[in-house]
Order: structure tokens, then C-alpha cells, then sequence
């Protein structure tokens, strides 16, 4: 995300929210460079009938007139009533790139709309109306942050001139630390390694059940697909603790991200302790992700980040 | 940068890179420039034909990972063997058709270096500018067609380049073409007029026809071929057969063997007197003044001699011409194209004198042609020195046999080529008998000229004329009386071509159309073809009249004729208005303006009422953007009932109402209704969201930022809330 610059500003004045259709008073026209010299080859055709005196000259300048100025209304229709609709990236670490989807729902076929936002950007065609367009924003720094200033534009179909809106979303996208293995043994990986081993019995199979774990022998005796059960060893119960990392407050987070997707991957029981915030001790996706969050929100000086 | 290519791949233009574009869209590009070259190939050396193929067949190879880009060298090596081709084959490099090579060259040449979108879109801009410069060539029916092809094909590129698959281009480039036609036909019909500029170099076109210098022999060479040398139009009396004779140059000057025309300036030159004695430019003939008895249209073919036909002497013009003082007309420039030229002519020889004198007129070489001099003092003698009767016995002489016409004479070989003609082959066409008249009358001290022209011509059903090389004709121009007369020897010997045309002398007919074996005029025996030909001939002299012929005063009297027809609306308009007068006028205009607008405003609510009776999902489509455009908008997946019993929560002083439509909708959606039922819940249904409307309406129209915070993304919840 860049600094924002004066021009950025002004157009953040101009953007429109996502979610609801591009209204008429918040595109632009625009010519492009072709456009330019489109304006240049009509006039060039012109001279050329008026000099020699040539009626199909005349008539072919005047068609490309008319072809232009009707370029400019298709133009515009393509980018008019465009609903775009954000979806924001499910996780991003920081030094990762944040997968922003924007569907974009037309009501009727559109074609080669491109979104631009920075360096990143996007092209998309609408055949059936809907669509969904990935665009790749790089994340360096953690934390809560703005979505970029998005520009929504469209050539199609003669690129002489283009029809932009600009979309700016209030929703914030959490980047979580970048990720940073501990070198210290003993902290690395403490749960990671174990699996359910131990047979505790059949159960009903059920979708998704490994075929490893099917107990293929009493299907073939009994006719009913049974899944073999295993039941876990005894897992970890720990807490990861902002004070017992060293280094900066970047490279501690950094590390206690890591642990939390180690931890979670191992399916332990953990918590986590920083300056301020105390999350108890659970597991799990819900737990996971609050965790990360809250590293995400972590401000050093002491205060809550925000959220919860 | 990074992109992903969500749409379809297959027929994209460009390369999944999102830069290069697609071997498809190459051959787009290459069909296009082919299109181009087979708008130019008959008029242009076909080895650019060979270039665009050695192009292609290069980037073909290319694309298949065989070769590189193109390197400087090899474009430069191109640039150079094109110049080279055409330094070669024009001679020089200044003339218009090498330019016009030059161009079409550098445009097929361009393709070794279309790598990109931007790329692909210069060849096209110069695909157009090609187009353009190919009407120079021809502005006929077919060149018309061909440019529309083009023109359709160039627009698909641009389409095609810009996104989507080619089919979607097709569709959208018929789109375009067809909206942007009334623009153009009325921008083609507004824009007014203007004389050229500046000069550019002109294209050199074969002189066709007549040319100013004949020997015995030369027009039959004009009989050999059907090309079209000119039409014309009368307005009001047309000429009977006999008097059709479209006179072009005036030949005086005769050295034995051939009749050279002599221009003003060699004339002047020649009898040491200042030119404008020989010539005067303007619309008037300043040596004749008498009321036109003809008034013609002229559509001129392209020609590189500014020749411009008359019947008989001219007399008016619309353009700036030269008029000469032997009666014969000229332009003030070649025509590089089709034009219009409205004369008005005598339909005589000239009765002015010429000022070159009757001794001029009267010059024969020193020696040569001895029986003829001999045989004109004879009759001379034997009609007592009555120019009357010398003329009726020459042309007696000439009915009687063994003269014969023929379109194939015996060649004449010897130096006196005359006394070859009359005393030993005494075979041949208009040219013999003409040369042979005029120096039989100068043999006897009277001036004479030959007049070489035309004669005849197709009379098409709808009235108008066309004139072919095969019509060329000559004759004599003798000085009696104080004036020029007319004296056609070939109506003595074959009145059948004075009064049928070329096509009805029967002698020496394989000579006949001999260079034109494909011509339709052959089979004009041929009930239906015949027909299908002037059938084709008639539009094609629409079309050029028409069309090409739009220019200024064409222009000016259509744009006279609307703006009578405005003024005429609004004196309606002013006596319409009670106050008889410019206000009146203004107000009966404002007031027709805010009636239509008003009507037509009616119209739309009444066709959206309709169409909302009849869709109570469109209904509450549109009772859901309104509630968006108020910050309560609906939730990406939530459907509409959902929503409304949401924001029923959310504001409470519609709330029932809201319910309630949500409760209608769902009945009218999904319940079995009995058709009074369903009728009546329609009509709750409206009823509760005009309710809705009129509860909700002092809530503030907000831009989108609040209605996110309403909102909220699905796929977001997980990270965001």
C-alpha cells in the first residue's frame, strides 16, 4: 500500500463504496493515447478528401467520427451499472500478497473490464454477467490496514477512450506477522509429529474419511463401510509468551506466529500472553485465528491494538 | 505486475502474458492488410502482394519458435527492397502511385514488428489511411462495397484487440458500424464544401480515348475497346441521332500524312500574337453569344488530358474552363477523378471565325498527295467555283463504289497517303474520309478543318447517355458563309453509323471490340444480359452522380431545402402562438418542447408502471436499490424477503410495512394463487411499498461508505468482524 499522494486524494473524493451498482455520475471519460490519435487520423482523412476532393474519403472520415463517437457511449454502458462487490483475502502474512477478490456482477455480458490498484491489476470478461476478478496486493507490514484505492476501468471496445470509477471499501484487512521459525530447538515444533495411532474402534464411515482408515475387510463381510477410529495421544497444553521471546517486538510477534501455526498444526491446547492481552488457552480454528489477530493488533507500547 | 486471465482463453487476442498478441489475432491483423492490398492490387504492381506473403510466411515461422524478432537489419533490408522495387519500377520516387506504393509497402512491412496491443492498433489506423487512399484509385460502386468490407474488418481488429472473443467482437463491430451510420450520413450531408487546400501530387492516369494527333487509321484502334469515355444528362431537349456530334479538338494542322491538333499557346507562338486571343478562361464562351440550345450534364471519366466534350460549340459552364476560339472546350486542370460538369452548347460548328485566318485553314503541305491536288481543282472547276456544289460532289464521289466503309482497311503504306486512299484501296472509316475531304477543300482554297469527337452513343432507358471509345469519330469543318459548317463524309458512304452508332456498321466487325473479348456489350443480343447490363449501368450512374457528384452546389441546394423547410416549421410554429410574433414563435417552441418532453416522461412511467404490475420480483428489485441508495442495502447472498424482514428490524417506522411486503412477495413467489388472489396481493404489495417509500423517504441518501458498514462482505466475516 503506497503513501497516498495528492492525486490519490482526490481521487478517494471521487470513489464510490463496492456494493452498489456504478452510477452514471461517478464514471469518467477519458481518452487514451490511441484516442489521441484516432482524433489525429480523422483529421489527417479529412485533408485528404477535402484536397483531393475524394467523396468515399470524406465519407470514411465521417465514419470514423461517428464510430468514435459512438465508441464513447459503448464505453461508457460497459463500465454503467457494474456492481462490485469485495472479498477480502481469508489470511495474509505479512510479506505475503493479499489475494483481494472483486466480484464484479454486470446484469448483462460485459468485456475486458480491468482493475488497477497500484502496481497490481486485473483483467476480466463478464460473458454471463458475473465474474470475479483476483488481484494480487503485495502486504509488507502487519496490522489492520485500509484497503488500497481501487480504479475500475474499461477501453472496450475501440481503446479510444476509457471509462474509469473508483472504488474504495471502509473494511480494513488484517495482515498477520510474517511468519518466523525460532532457531532454538527446544522451542521448535513441540507438538508436531504426532498422529492418532491408537485403535479404539469402527465407527460409521462418513464422507471425507481417508480410504486408509476405511475398514475395507468388514465392508466386505458385512456389507455396512465402516471407518477404523483412533483416538490421539495426549497433546501438549502450553503458553506462548511475548516475554519469553527475545529480540524486537517485529521479531517476537514474527515468532510467536509461527509457533501458533506449529501449535495449531499439531493440534495442541494453547494460549497466549502478550503485554496487555491474554488469550486462554483452546484449540482449533477459532482459536488459531484469534490468536493470529491478536498478534495482527498487537501494538507495542502496551495499549490494546484494537478489535476485541 | 501480475495479471490473471479470468475470461476465456480460446480466440483471445493476445497471449496469456497479457502483452503479445495471439497467432489468431496476427492473422486478423495479416487478413486485414490483404483486404487492404485487394482494394489497390489493379491499380499497383502485384509484387507488393509478394511482400505481404514473405511477411506473413516470416512471422508464421516465428511464431512457430523457428526465428527471432525481427532485427533492425531485417526491417531496414525490407524498407530498402521495397524503395529499391519501386524506385525500379516507377522510375522515380515522386510520383503519386509510388507513394502510394511507399505506404501500402511500410504498411505490409509493419507487421514484422506488431508485437503488442499498441502495435496492432497502428496497423490498423494505417490500414485506414490505406483504405482512404485507394478511393484515389476509383470511387465506383465495387471500390464503395470493397471499403465497406474493410472498414468492417479494420473495426473487428480494433474490437478484438481491445478484449473478448471474436465473436463478441463481430457482434459489437455491427453495432458500432450500424449506430455510427446516421452519424456519418449526417455529418456527410452538413459539412460544407471546400475547394482544395493546397496541391498534392496527382495520380497519373492513362490517357484513354481520343488523342490530338490522327493518322488515318488511329480511331479505328478506338473501336477495338468498350472503356467508357464519358456520360451525359440533358435537361430538357435531347438531340435527334443525327446531331449527336460531341465535338473534342479541332486538327489544322497537316503534314502529309497526319492531323495534328495545334494548342492556343502554339498557335500564339507559331502566328506570334498573345495567347488570349486564341483562348479566354471563364464560364462564358466570349466568342459566341447566343441562347444554349442544349443543356447537358457531363460526368467525366478520370483523364490525364484535360479534354472536355461539347456538343457542338460550348457556350456556359458551371466550372471555370478554357474556352478555346475554335469552339472547343478545356478544363483548367486533368481530372484525377469522376466530376460533374454542366454545359450549355450549341449543337452547331461554331459560326465565330478563327483567329488563326482562313489561310491557316486552308494550308497544305508544299507537296505531296499530287492526283489529290489535282482531282480537288477538277471538281473545283467542273462546279464553277461554287463551294456548294465542290462539296456536294466530293461527297457524291464518296457514295458511289467502290468506296466502301470498313473498320479493317488495307494499311496505307506510302508516303502520299491521301492519293493511296482515294485511288487505290478506297477502303475505310471515318478518319480517311474526313483527312481526304479536308484536303480535297484546302486543294481547292477552301478552310477546312477536321473535327475529331464523338458520335452517337447508348441512349439508356432512363434517359441518360453513355459515350465509349468505340463512339470516337471524326469529320469535317468546313468555312462558308460567314460561318463553320458541318460536313460528315461518313454519312455518304454509311449513314447507318451516323444514325445506329458503331455498333451498326457491319464491315471489318471483327475488328470490332477486339481488345475487349469479355465485354458485356458483345452479348447485346442476349435479351436478359442486356438488360442486367443497363440495369447495372443505370445504378453505377446513379451512384456516381449521386454520391460521387455530392459536392458544393449538390450540397448547398439540399442544405437550401432544409433550412426552407425549417423556416417554414417555425412561421407554423409563430402563427400557431397566440401572440403572432418572435416571441409567439419562442414560446410555442417552448412549450411543443416541455409538451413532447412531458408526454414522453408520461410514457416512461406509464411503461415501468406497466411493467412492475406485471413483475412483482422487479418491483422489489427496485424497492431494494432504493433502500441501498439509503445505506440499507442488501447482503451479498441474502435474498430479498431476508432483507426486507432485516431492515424491518433495523427501522421501525416501516417496519409492518415491510414485513408485510416481504410476506406478499413470498406468497405471490412461491404460493399456488388462484388468479383474484393474486391480483389482490399485487395490489397490497405495490400498496405496502409505496407505504415503504413514503415512511423511508427523509432518510438520507448516503454514498456507499455507510452502506458498507450496513453490508458487509460474506467472504469477509472471517477475518473482518
Amino acid at each position: 500500500m503506497k503513501g497516498t499522494t495528492l492525486g490519490e486524494r482526490w481521487w478517494r473524493r471521487l470513489a464510490i463504496a463496492p456494493g452498489i451498482p456504478l452510477p452514471q455520475r461517478r464514471l469518467f471519460l477519458l481518452p487514451t493515447r490511441f484516442g489521441l490519435g484516432w482524433a489525429l487520423l480523422l483529421l489527417l482523412l479529412l485533408l485528404f478528401g477535402i484536397n483531393y476532393q475524394n467523396t468515399l474519403a470524406y465519407v470514411l472520415a465521417f465514419w470514423l467520427f461517428g464510430l468514435g463517437a459512438v465508441a464513447l457511449l459503448r464505453t461508457w454502458h460497459n463500465l454503467l451499472g457494474v456492481t462490485p462487490t469485495l472479498r477480502l483475502p481469508r489470511e495474509v502474512f505479512a510479506g505475503g500478497e493479499a489475494r483481494l477478490g472483486v466480484v464484479l456482477a454486470g446484469g448483462r455480458p460485459r468485456t475486458a473490464l480491468e482493475l488497477h490498484a497500484g502496481d497490481a491489476s486485473a483483467r476480466i470478461d463478464l460473458p454471463e454477467g458475473q465474474g470475479e476478478a483476483i488481484l494480487a496486493l503485495p502486504a509488507p507490514v502487519r496490522g489492520e490496514q485500509r484497503l488500497p484505492l481501487l480504479r475500475l476501468e474499461t477501453r472496450w471496445p475501440l481503446g479510444l477512450v476509457r471509462t474509469l470509477a473508483w472504488l474504495e471499501s471502509d473494511e480494513r484487512m488484517l495482515v498477520y506477522p510474517r511468519p518466523l521459525d525460532d532457531d532454538e530447538p527446544q522451542h521448535r515444533h513441540a507438538g508436531e509429529g504426532l498422529e492418532a495411532t491408537d485403535f479404539t474402534g469402527l465407527r460409521r464411515a462418513q464422507p471425507g474419511d481417508s480410504p486408509a482408515r476405511l475398514a475395507w475387510k468388514q465392508w466386505s463381510r458385512t456389507g455396512v463401510l465402516a471407518a477404523k477410529a483412533f483416538s490421539l495421544p495426549p497433546r501438549q497444553q502450553l503458553w506462548l509468551d511475548y516475554d519469553a521471546c527475545r529480540g524486537d517486538s517485529e521479531r517476537r510477534l514474527s515468532l510467536l506466529c509461527a509457533r501458533v501455526l506449529a501449535h495449531h498444526r499439531a493440534g495442541d491446547r494453547y494460549g497466549l500472553r502478550l503485554p496487555g492481552v491474554t488469550l486462554p488457552q483452546g484449540e482449533g480454528p477459532h482459536q488459531r485465528r484469534q490468536a493470529l489477530a491478536a498478534l495482527a493488533r498487537f501494538s507495542p507500547s502496551g495499549e490494546r491494538g484494537g478489535g476485541r | 505486475m501480475k495479471r490473471r486471465m479470468t475470461g476465456r482463453v480460446g480466440g483471445e487476442a493476445v497471449l496469456a502474458d497479457g502483452q503479445a498478441l495471439s497467432g489468431v489475432m496476427l492473422r486478423q491483423l495479416f487478413l486485414g492488410q490483404c483486404l487492404v492490398l485487394a482494394l489497390h492490387l489493379s491499380w499497383m504492381p502485384a509484387w507488393l502482394a509478394a511482400i505481404a506473403a514473405l511477411v506473413a510466411g516470416y512471422r508464421y515461422l516465428q511464431l512457430r519458435r523457428r526465428l527471432g524478432r525481427a532485427g533492425v537489419l531485417l526491417r531496414l533490408a525490407g524498407v530498402g527492397a521495397l524503395t529499391g522495387g519501386l524506385w525500379l519500377h516507377y522510375g522515380t520516387l515522386g510520383q503519386m502511385e509510388a507513394i502510394i506504393g511507399l505506404l501500402l509497402g511500410v504498411y505490409l512491412l509493419k507487421l514484422l514488428e506488431t508485437h503488442s496491443r499498441r502495435d496492432g492498433r497502428v496497423v490498423v489506423a494505417i490500414g485506414l489511411v490505406a483504405t482512404s487512399v485507394a478511393f484515389l484509385h476509383d470511387q465506383g460502386i465495387p471500390m464503395a462495397a470493397g471499403g465497406l468490407v474493410v472498414l468492417a474488418w479494420l473495426v473487428h481488429s480494433l474490437v478484438w484487440l481491445s478484449g473478448g472473443d471474436s465473436r463478441r467482437a463481430w457482434r459489437e463491430s455491427a453495432w458500432l458500424l450500424m449506430l455510427s451510420a446516421p452519424l456519418m450520413l449526417m455529418l456527410f450531408a452538413v459539412f460544407p464544401r471546400l475547394g482544395p487546400l493546397w496541391n498534392l501530387p496527382q495520380a497519373d492516369r492513362a490517357s484513354t480515348g481520343l488523342t490530338d494527333e490522327i493518322a488515318p487509321g488511329d480511331i479505328a484502334q478506338l473501336s477495338r475497346s468498350d472503356a467508357r469515355a464519358f456520360r451525359a444528362r440533358f435537361d430538357g431537349l435531347e438531340p435527334a441521332p443525327a446531331e449527336r456530334y460531341w465535338r473534342v479538338y479541332t486538327l489544322s494542322d497537316f503534314d502529309g500524312e497526319r492531323w495534328r491538333r495545334t494548342t492556343p499557346e502554339h498557335l500564339a507562338a507559331t502566328l506570334g500574337r498573345p495567347l488570349d486571343a486564341f483562348v479566354a478562361e471563364g464560364r462564358r464562351s466570349t466568342w459566341l453569344d447566343e441562347a444554349p440550345r442544349f443543356e447537358v450534364e457531363l460526368l467525366l471519366e478520370p483523364d490525364s488530358r484535360p479534354w472536355r466534350p461539347s456538343l457542338g460549340a460550348p457556350l456556359t459552364t458551371d466550372e471555370p474552363q478554357r474556352f478555346l476560339a475554335d469552339g472547343t472546350l478545356e478544363g483548367t486542370s486533368p481530372l484525377a477523378s469522376r466530376s460533374l460538369l454542366r454545359m450549355g452548347s450549341t449543337g452547331l460548328a461554331p459560326a465565330n471565325p478563327d483567329p488563326a485566318g482562313s489561310a491557316w485553314h486552308a494550308l497544305l503541305p508544299a507537296e505531296g498527295n499530287p492526283r489529290t491536288r489535282e482531282l480537288a481543282e477538277r471538281l473545283w472547276r467542273e462546279s464553277g467555283g461554287e463551294p456548294r456544289a465542290f462539296l456536294a460532289a466530293i461527297m457524291a464521289r464518296f457514295g458511289e463504289a467502290p468506296f466502301r466503309y470498313t473498320l479493317s482497311p488495307p494499311r496505307l503504306t506510302s508516303a502520299d497517303r491521301v492519293d493511296e486512299f482515294l485511288f487505290e484501296s478506297r477502303a475505310g472509316y471515318c478518319t480517311h474520309y474526313a483527312s481526304a475531304m479536308t484536303v480535297l477543300s484546302r486543294g481547292a482554297g477552301l478552310p477546312a478543318r477536321v473535327v475529331a469527337g464523338f458520335l452517337g452513343g447508348e441512349r439508356h432507358p432512363d434517359g441518360h447517355f453513355t459515350l465509349r471509345d468505340y463512339d470516337a469519330h471524326a469529320w469535317v469543318e468546313v468555312w462558308l458563309d460567314g460561318a463553320w459548317q458541318r460536313i460528315d463524309p461518313t454519312a455518304a458512304i454509311a449513314p447507318e453509323r451516323i444514325e445506329q452508332g458503331a455498333l451498326a456498321v457491319a464491315d471489318g466487325r471483327e475488328a470490332f471490340l477486339a481488345d475487349a473479348p469479355f465485354s458485356p456489350l458483345r452479348l447485346r443480343e442476349v435479351g436478359w444480359v442486356n438488360r442486367l447490363r443497363l440495369d447495372w449501368e443505370r445504378m453505377e450512374y446513379r451512384w456516381q452522380r449521386g454520391v460521387i457528384g455530392y459536392q458544393r452546389e449538390a450540397r448547398n441546394a439540399l442544405m437550401t431545402r432544409v433550412t426552407a423547410r425549417l423556416y417554414a416549421l417555425w412561421d407554423w410554429l409563430v402563427g400557431l402562438a397566440p401572440g403572432r410574433g418572435w416571441l409567439g414563435g419562442v414560446l410555442g417552441l417552448l412549450m411543443a418542447a416541455s409538451g413532447t418532453a412531458g408526454f414522453a416522461a408520461l410514457l416512461r412511467l406509464a411503461w415501468r408502471h406497466h411493467r412492475e404490475a406485471r413483475d412483482e420480483a422487479l418491483r422489489i428489485h427496485r424497492l431494494q436499490h432504493w433502500l441501498a441508495r439509503r445505506g440499507l442495502g442488501p447482503r451479498p447472498g441474502e435474498s430479498p424477503s431476508a432483507h426486507l424482514r432485516r431492515v424491518a428490524d433495523e427501522v421501525a417506522e416501516a417496519g409492518p410495512s415491510l414485513r408485510d411486503c416481504a410476506h406478499h412477495l413470498e406468497r405471490l413467489r412461491y404460493a399456488s394463487l388462484g388468479r383474484e388472489e393474486r391480483r389482490e396481493r399485487t395490489r397490497q404489495l405495490s400498496r405496502r411499498v409505496a407505504e415503504v417509500r413514503r415512511r423511508l423517504r427523509r432518510l438520507p441518501r448516503r454514498q456507499g461508505g455507510s452502506a458498507r458498514r450496513q453490508g458487509g462482505s460474506a467472504g469477509a466475516d472471517g477475518v473482518a468482524s
